[in-house]
């Protein structure tokens, strides 16, 4: 170090950032809380020695049935689940956008009075507030089983997914084309299609996109509590101790939801 | 009724954003057909709230805003909605969609006459999109009309804005820093266009400018606004040094004299 350094004052030299917790008491206590609590989460899991043993002898099957992916024996099966699927996935999609537009317009604070606000994010908080297997649970109870009551979870998972992204973009966009056509007399609708639409509609179809996307997955999941698409058959195959069948399945789910994030990246290239 | 004399008459106006102090503190001006009015003063001054006020974009606390014979502070929505028509307004960041078509821009200035329906499919009457190809010609923008408005340059946004708003076939121009963003060569042009189109089609017009030799060379008279009154209201020739300190305080002046321009103060 050249000897200039050390006229320096120390507090300039070994500057570093003020801490987040100011006091150094509240910092090692809240340090020494989070271990304490990990071991004692750790405790209360209760693990079990032999069950493990015997879970991984399990997993021995399973891996070896994976290795051999079976797509011929149950065909017809896995065929009508992932058509099922695509299908359950693209209605609810179509379905959440057009009941998510209107809805998140109205759940956007730049354009909406205060009680048309309240109610419409009201709304979308409740769409978002249990996860797709209860909401699918709830549906089958009251629709049966089959791919109905999973459009219709799909689709109130889409509701508030969509609605509250929107609602959010909407109140980011440039507040001055709204103020020019204003004053150019349009009313509130002709301002919105004109004003606000054309700023967010890329957002929207990113969003409709990987909406897609997240609902062809969500299928395969909620299929497993009876709302149809290529979960039922997963969980079919499962049952039957077919681990080749599930195999090609997880294969084919993979697949797809790579497919679907090369064309839905092609799309927003060539659209937006 | 006797022909107006006057398009636009402000009577004691006050503006006022929650509890604080007034922006506008009761500013009364007359300004008459034809007339071209420039509006100078520092930053916070109330310039653009002035404006704003006017199409009540901002809702004036107290005072009257005439337009020819109609009261525009108290009126209802759907009234409002047609007075805003004859008021155009052309903005400092020009204020356009940049996703769409410089035509769509243009036609969005007839949406207080074009149905919604129509409007969303952009079924525009022939003759609006007859007279949007003129104005696109006569602001100097001639075969752009295809182009999207983020890929044009500041100068022809603003053109857009020009044509945007005498399609509403205003009968007063509200000109919010039209040069704000623009360098001085486009700015000296788009002004000219500005207070050209203005004669030719008799139209009225209140220009906020920053920049003072701008507001000198095309604005026959001009009014100087501090803290939200009127302080000084005559031409040109009138706007000496001792006005100019009054509105944009001393180390403008220092600042003219050093540099011979008074430019974004």
């Amino acid at each position: 170090m050249a000897p200039a350094m050390s006229t320096v004052s120390d507090a300039r030299v070994g500057w570093r950032p003020p801490p987040r917790i100011a006091n150094a008491w509240t910092r090692r206590a809240l340090w020494i809380g989070a271990a304490a609590y990990a071991i004692v989460a750790a405790v209360t899991l209760d693990v079990d020695a032999a069950r493990v043993a015997e879970g991984l002898t399990r997993a021995g099957s399973f891996f070896g049935g994976w290795l051999r992916p079976d797509f011929v024996t149950r065909w017809g099966d896995i065929r009508t689940g992932i058509l099922e699927s695509l299908a359950m996935a693209a209605v609810a999609t179509v379905a959440g956008v057009l009941i998510a537009v209107p809805l998140g317009l109205a759940a956007a604070r730049n354009l909406a009075a205060a009680p048309v606000y309240a109610a419409a994010r009201g709304v979308l908080a409740v769409s978002r507030a249990f996860h797709e297997i209860i909401v699918a649970i709830f549906f089958v109870a009251m629709f049966g089983f089959g791919p109905f009551a999973g459009v219709v979870t799909l689709v109130v998972g889409s509701v508030g997914f969509l609605g509250k992204l929107l609602a959010e973009a909407v109140e980011e966009i440039d507040p001055a084309p709204l103020d020019a056509l204003a004053t150019a007399g349009a009313t509130w609708a002709s301002r919105v299609a004109f004003g606000v639409l054309p700023q967010v509609m890329p957002r929207v179809l990113g969003l409709a996109l990987y909406r897609l996307d997240i609902n062809f997955r969500e299928s395969a999941v909620i299929g497993l509590v009876g709302a149809g698409g290529i979960g039922a058959t997963l969980t079919t195959a499962f049952a039957r101790y077919e681990f080749e069948s599930v195999s090609a399945i997880l294969i084919l789910i993979i697949s797809m939801v790579f497919a679907a994030e090369v064309i839905s990246g092609r799309l927003r290239k060539a659209l937006l | 009724m006797t022909p107006p004399e006057y398009s636009l008459r402000l009577r004691d106006v006050v503006v006022r954003y929650g509890s604080k102090p007034p922006v506008i503190a009761g500013v009364s001006v007359d300004v008459g057909v034809g007339e071209i009015v420039g509006l100078i003063g520092a930053s916070g001054a109330g310039k653009s709230t002035l404006l704003r006020s006017v199409q009540r974009l901002v809702q004036p606390e107290s005072g009257e805003i005439w337009l020819d014979g109609t009261e525009l502070t108290r009126l209802p929505p759907r009234e409002l909605r047609g007075a805003r028509r004859r008021i155009g307004m052309i903005f400092q960041d020009h204020a356009l969609v940049g996703r769409l078509t410089v035509m769509e821009n243009v036609l969005a200035g007839t949406l207080g006459r074009t149905g919604f329906w129509k409007s969303v499919r952009r079924r525009f009457d022939p003759a609006d999109v007859d007279e949007a190809f003129g104005l696109l010609d006569r602001v100097g923008l001639s075969g752009l009309e295809d182009q999207r408005c983020d890929a044009l340059s500041g100068g022809q946004k603003q053109r857009v804005g020009i044509a945007r708003a005498l399609i509403q076939h205003p009968d007063v121009l509200l000109v919010d820093e039209p040069t704000a963003s623009l360098d001085p060569a486009t700015s000296v042009r788009i002004m000219t266009l500005i207070t050209e189109v203005c004669r030719e089609r008799g139209l009225a017009a209140v220009i906020n400018l920053h920049n003072v030799p701008l507001a000198r060379r095309f604005c026959p008279r001009i009014l100087g606004l501090v803290e939200g009154r009127v302080v000084f209201d005559g031409p040109p020739s009138a706007l000496d040094d001792v006005v100019l300190e009054r509105v944009y305080g001393a180390e403008a002046i220092e600042q003219r004299h050093g540099a011979g321009d008074v430019d974004g103060v």
